[in-house]
């Protein structure tokens, strides 16, 4: 029987199999980040911030998501064969309501979890800490549902963690000074602005390098069928 | 005769053969996937994947279609309403069983 459950997670698993989506979202997280230092460090007017900004994010989000189709459409459907996943009526919805609700009660949790890492100063919106530990979300739902099956990809995991906990360790005042405090920071606090960039690019970098690993490994293991036949 | 044995002997034998059961549980968890996809993660030969499918497909659970991608054929399988409803009554019936 646990076979048969096995075997239905397989399709879930294949998504991966290139490492595509980490290498996606690895050039995702540095490209956002990009811009948000870019945005921090321009005059409001520049073509990084205002509604110019937001067409810079859904260009990467584009580039990005045709990028990665069209890979696996020339490289991973040719070698292991093509999947089409099975759509859940409103999937978005629930994804809205279940990454709200998490993002929700993590922040509770954390707001008692690392009272003594906080700057107290009156500022609520000043603390390094919790906004570097929500985002240890993330590589739980990493080992679940990728490195749970790629036991090498449980480092990566590792590394993001450390990257968290390092971030909420860093004085703030550094954390503040990544995020500068121009422009797109002047309705946020800079701290966790800083605590939030430093998490996307030290993700995405981690991301990339695991994608990349994977994508090599793919590469060399599996052969177009025409290859592989001769 | 002992109730889980009869329990066994009600499982549907297109299934429960250990090949088509694993072509079944794979097509089960996506809407399609190509031949080539199963072949990869079957490891079984063309020859043998192709005489389950048409087993599943003659018993009405799986539905083969031929299309191009680009240039080159593509096979492209699904499991059927009766398919899926077959494969979830496999299922419960050998969790009754075990």
């Amino acid at each position: 029987m646990d076979k048969i459950e096995g075997l239905l997670q397989r399709p879930k698993l294949y998504d991966n199999i290139d490492g595509l989506g980490e290498l996606g979202l690895g050039l995702f997280g540095l490209g956002w980040g990009l811009l948000e230092y870019l945005q921090t460090r321009s005059p409001l007017r520049s073509i990084w911030n205002g509604w110019r900004g937001n067409v810079w994010f859904w260009l990467i989000i584009a580039v990005i998501y045709y990028g990665t189709r069209a890979l696996k459409k020339r490289i991973t459907y040719p070698r292991t064969g093509f999947v089409e996943y099975r759509k859940r009526k409103n999937a978005w919805l629930y994804a809205l309501v279940l990454g709200g609700a998490t993002a929700l009660l993590m922040a509770w949790c954390v707001r008692f979890a690392a009272r003594s890492h906080w700057d107290i100063d009156g500022s609520h919106l000043g603390m390094t800490t919790p906004v570097a530990l929500v985002a240890l979300a993330f590589p739980v739902f990493y080992v679940l549902h990728i490195a749970g099956a790629v036991r090498w990809k449980l480092a990566m995991a590792a590394a993001m963690a450390i990257c968290s906990v390092a971030i909420a360790m860093l004085p703030a005042g550094v954390v503040g000074a990544v995020a500068g405090s121009t422009s797109a920071v002047a309705t946020l606090d800079e701290r966790s602005f800083g605590a939030w960039m430093l998490t996307i690019v030290l993700y995405g970098a981690i991301l990339l390098t695991s994608g990349a690993i994977s994508f090599v490994l793919y590469l060399r293991h599996t052969q177009p069928p025409a290859q592989a036949s001769a | 005769m002992n109730q889980h044995i009869q329990k066994i002997a009600e499982l549907d034998r297109v299934i429960h053969e250990p090949g088509r059961l694993m072509i079944v549980a794979l097509l089960y968890a996506v809407d399609k996937a190509d031949f080539l996809y199963l072949q990869h993660e079957t490891q079984m030969n063309k020859g043998t994947l192709s005489s389950h499918l048409s087993r599943l497909e003659e018993a009405g659970y799986v539905e083969v279609v031929k299309t191009y991608r680009g240039k080159i054929p593509q096979t492209l399988l699904s499991l059927t309403p009766a398919g899926r409803s077959a494969f979830e009554q496999y299922r419960k019936k050998l969790k009754e069983a075990l």
